[in-house]
């Protein structure tokens, strides 16, 4: 036990402070902080205050949700680092450390006068904080919740539950690195029988030693070390410190506040040294960097850094630091048993310097050689925290093996001949996102028109005719202006764009276009960007092009609020994450009365509301388009499924090779007419896809999907009865043999082609390999309450590719046999697999190739 | 922490002030830190021994240990030369917790004193001095 900041505490338990640190990041480590300094902060003005003295935007914090911020004082360095939570709505709780508990509180004294009405109370002795860290917290932790559930798999957010009788605050904040992270706030009466029920799990007490070693790895800032006053007194700048890109906000909604000047102009240096331009060093000379030793040694607080004969800063923490060595890479990268040690540290140095520059540390008088890396820990592949050793980090590259060019050719040929009987074959093909194209419409993709060009547009001189920039294309002209036909019809809609070459690429030019069109009165200013969207989050299912940090980032404007993208997203039923909650996604539309709406996800069980929210958008006068990415559904446009411009969507999209037959390209379509004023719009997006996104649009395929086009109009009535007869009844089979299948048992499991399972948390990838090596293909999936999909505990399996080479449902129910066997009792059944997939040879829902057997052959000769 | 009733404190060595051990057998001594010593330390993290052939006379610091908070001097008990040191800690600094009397010595020496019996406690001395 240990004197800290005036509390009486465990440096380390009997287990000692390498254990308790390698048994945080394999398992699960609990922290007593109750040390920290904990207020509550009430009252009508308590937004304006927090706002002057804490450096971060407090009013973009939502309720449950969290912030890390800054307690900056007026020269641009920190009085402290923070938390801000928001459980509730009208309070507060900010947590600091315990050294700055009384400083913090003088300091905010000093300006409480200027704003009356806010109202701080100490709760450090009524409230108890612990922290439970680590890869199995989660599982722990949910075992204990007698009432109410864990907050969102995000960083920063906040739930209310019980533990028993208790009421017990969780935030997923941490200060170890662990992506799986939990902070609670009990009442003092309950906390024993909280810790003791923890500790019974068989979670490890850790003391703040393993705290400081866990922190150090993660990269994170410790008050007195790498913000605040230094080891010598010395003031460390705000900017110092990576973290306080998170922590620092300039938004527009905060005003003066205390230290700003200084912290812009920090910023300022910043921004310049990250592009290597050193003109306002003198703003920020330092920054807090990691280093790794190459020689061995213990690097400690205070130790100087020299390059060469000139020293470049010192050591602000370090130690030698534990850590479980991995095996295996990729996904399959896994823990050992295997410990080993490293000389790690955080060192303040001259701004100039760089990851890779090496670098010498004075250790009792000698130099010990050492190098600047990005990182010593990453935190993104939950559910662990992996250490980075530096000479992974720069590993040399592979030697290539230079054989001869000829052997090299023949090896190709050779492996893609295989690779294709293997997949074709041999396999039982589940990805949702596939699909087998048809013989002709593959012969035809690489007929003459795959290495032609055909760009054209409309002239309005020539009365909107289309004019082609090449020669040779009469054919293909003929082609793409059926081609678009056909989909209208299809889709049931007045316009269609087909020169797009993937459903991202088809989305992409839609999000352009409406930038294009909402600027179409002032061309000279900054062209704004959509002001705000409805979409589904990744974690909910929503596709990758339709998030911010996928192709619909530089469309959409910053929320001033939030400093976030502007975006929102559809609140889902909690009993059913899969899908939308409709009354609670009505208030969201009237709150924030969104200019693009965007359904439609990569993992979809359910039928999209178009209908309801169609009339919602124009009973209240709300100016917005609703777009619908069809991506995975586009085969099954119908009477079976949807009919999206009936029920009211203004845009489709949609890939045209997952439940379409078509080869791997996108569509655009709409119901704009020609002198309607949203004409305008569908104008746009026929320019942003050419020459906006495309160049030469790939005629090869463009030509293949003509014909697949054809087939859809005629197979889809068979098709899409028995493709969402079989994916309902694979689901029931799958269920009846005891596995765990995603959606609603009432309407079985699932309104699409999709069926997903929940095979346990993080198990996801492993499962998906051995299922391949037993030749049945799926992916694995995060479910919507897993943080990502290195946690993934789903797979997610499409029936369309396999109904398409004749599946029924009673031979989906002997799959779903075949699966659980794999999956529950590790058989190895590759063999009746094989034998299995030898059944289902022969594609239905195409032309038959007897009839046109002799055109097939003239294809194939012609290649 | 252990309680002091379960330290390892073997009567087949002498203990010296800084809480170094010696045992000696035919001109040689084996010199290491006693169980008391490294409860204070917890887990060692490093040890940093001197090179062989050096000499240090009584009382100096032949080297470092370092637990994962702290840096501590290791004194010679006696003046010698340094014959060998046990380059197992370099691997696996955790034996001189685990088993500092054996496995966790740190170095060997030449006698060039001879041992004088006074200046070095016996166990039950040493345990008196811990205790007062």
């Amino acid at each position: 036990m240990v004197e800290f900041a005036g509390w009486h505490m465990p440096l380390h338990y009997r287990s000692g402070i390498l254990r308790e640190h390698l048994t945080t990041r394999k398992h699960a480590g609990l922290f007593d902080v109750s040390h920290m300094g904990r207020f509550i902060v009430r009252g009508k003005n308590r937004l304006p205050f927090l706002q002057h003295v804490l450096s971060n935007n407090v009013a973009g914090l939502e309720v449950e949700e969290s912030l890390y911020t800054t307690v900056p004082n007026e020269r641009g360095g920190a009085i402290d680092d923070a938390y801000l939570y928001r459980f509730f709505e009208d309070e507060y709780l900010l947590v600091v450390n315990a050294v700055n508990r009384e400083k913090v509180l003088r300091h905010f004294q000093q300006y409480l006068s200027a704003y009356g009405n806010v109202i701080f109370e100490d709760q450090t002795e009524d409230l108890v904080m612990l922290s439970l860290q680590g890869p199995a917290a989660k599982e722990i932790l949910q075992k204990t919740i007698s009432r109410g559930h864990l907050p969102e798999p995000l960083r920063n957010e906040l739930a209310i539950t019980h533990i028993g009788a208790a009421r017990v605050l969780v935030a997923r904040t941490g200060y170890t690195g662990e992506p799986l992270c939990f902070e609670l706030f009990i009442n003092r009466k309950d906390a024993v029988m909280i810790w003791d029920r923890l500790t019974d799990l068989g979670v490890q007490p850790a003391g703040l030693g393993a705290r400081d070693t866990l922190r150090l790895e993660a990269g994170l800032p410790l008050y007195g070390h790498e913000l605040g006053t230094d080891f010598e007194g010395n003031e460390i700048p705000v900017f110092a410190s990576a973290l306080s890109r998170f922590a620092v906000s300039f938004s527009p909604l905060k005003g003066d506040y205390v230290g700003r000047p200084s912290l812009e102009n920090q910023f300022a240096a910043l921004k310049k040294i990250i592009d290597r331009d050193f003109t306002l060093i003198d703003a920020l000379p330092r920054i807090i960097m990691p280093v790794a030793l190459i020689d061995k040694g213990v690097p400690r607080q205070g130790y100087k850094v020299f390059q060469g004969e000139h020293q470049v800063g010192y050591v602000t923490s370090g130690t030698m630091v534990p850590f479980w060595k991995s095996e295996r890479e990729g996904i399959a990268t896994r823990l050992t048993e295997e410990k080993g040690l490293r000389g790690i540290c955080l060192a303040l140095l001259d701004s100039d310097l760089y990851e890779g520059d090496e670098l010498q540390i004075e250790i009792r008088g000698k130099m010990a050689r050492s190098v600047v890396v990005p990182y010593h820990l990453r935190s993104e592949a939950p559910p662990f925290a992996w250490a980075i050793l530096w000479d992974k980090i720069h590993q040399k590259t592979r030697d290539v093996i230079d054989s001869k060019t000829r052997e090299k050719v023949r090896l190709l040929l050779d492996r893609s001949i295989d690779n294709t009987i293997w997949r074709q074959q041999y396999c039982i093909n589940l990805i949702p996102s596939e699909q087998t194209p048809s013989k002709m419409v593959r012969l035809l993709s690489v007929m003459d028109p795959v290495c032609r060009y055909a760009e054209h547009k409309q002239v309005m001189a020539f009365s909107e005719a289309e004019i082609f920039y090449y020669q040779g294309t009469d054919f293909i002209a003929q082609v793409e202006g059926l081609l678009n036909t056909e989909i209208c019809q299809f889709l049931g809609c007045a316009q269609v764009e087909s020169r797009v070459v993937s459903g991202q690429m088809a989305n992409t030019a839609v999000f352009s276009a409406m930038v294009d069109y909402l600027n179409r009165a002032d061309r000279k200013s900054e062209q704004r960007r959509i002001r705000k969207v409805l979409n589904h989050h990744l974690i909910k299912g929503g596709h990758l092009s339709a998030q911010p940090m996928g192709a619909l980032r530089d469309f959409v404007a910053r929320d001033p609020k939030t400093e976030k993208a502007a975006v929102v997203n559809f609140p889902v039923l909690e009993d059913n994450p899969f899908q939308i909650d409709i009354p609670a996604c009505l208030e969201v539309i009237a709150e924030h009365r969104p200019e693009l709406i965007i359904f439609g996800k990569s993992m979809t069980l359910h039928t999209e509301p178009i209908g309801e929210i169609r009339e919602f958008v124009d009973t209240e006068g709300i100016d917005c388009r609703i777009l619908y990415d069809m991506a995975h559904v586009l085969g099954l446009v119908g009477s079976y499924f949807q009919r999206p411009f009936e029920e009211g969507a203004d845009i489709v999209t949609g890939s045209t090779h997952k439940t379409f037959f078509g080869t791997q390209r996108g569509i655009i379509g709409s119901n704009y007419i020609l002198d309607e004023p949203d004409f305008e719009f569908w104008e746009a997006i026929q320019r942003r896809a050419f020459p906006g996104s495309v160049s030469n649009h790939h005629l090869g395929t463009l030509l293949g999907l003509l014909m697949a086009a054809y087939e859809m109009t005629f197979f889809k009535d068979d098709y899409q009865k028995k493709v969402l007869a079989n994916a309902r009844a694979f689901a029931r089979a799958l269920k009846t043999c005891g596995l765990d299948v995603a959606g609603d048992p009432d309407i079985s499991y699932t309104q699409t082609h999709q069926v997903i399972l929940r095979v346990g948390y993080a198990q996801g990838p492993e499962i998906a390999r051995q299922l391949e090596e037993n030749n049945i293909v799926v992916n694995y999936q995060a479910a919507p309450e897993e943080e990502g999909f290195t946690a993934a505990g789903a797979l997610r399996m499409g029936v369309q590719e396999m109904t398409r080479f004749g599946m029924e449902a009673e031979d989906f129910q002997e799959l779903a046999q075949l699966i659980y066997d794999i999956v529950v009792h590790n058989r190895i059944v590759k063999e009746k697999a094989v034998s299995f997939r030898k059944r289902f040879l022969e594609m239905k829902f195409c032309f038959s190739a007897q009839q046109f057997e002799d055109r097939i052959s003239r294809l194939h000769q012609l290649i | 922490m252990k309680e002091f009733s379960e330290l390892k404190l073997p009567d087949n060595v002498k203990y010296a002030e800084n809480h170094e051990w010696l045992r000696s057998e035919d001109g040689k001594a084996r010199i290491g830190i006693s169980d008391y010593a490294q409860e204070q330390l917890g887990d060692i993290v490093y040890v940093e021994l001197p090179d062989i052939g050096s000499t240090f006379k009584k009382g100096e610091a032949f080297g470092t240990v370092e637990s994962v908070k702290a840096v501590s001097d290791l004194y010679m008990p006696v003046g010698g030369e340094i014959l060998s040191t046990n380059t197992a800690l370099e691997e696996s600094p955790e034996l001189v917790n685990s088993e500092p009397y054996d496995e966790g010595w740190m170095i060997e020496i030449e006698l060039t004193d001879d041992i004088q019996p006074d200046s070095l406690m016996s166990r039950d001395a040493y345990i008196e001095s811990l205790k007062g």
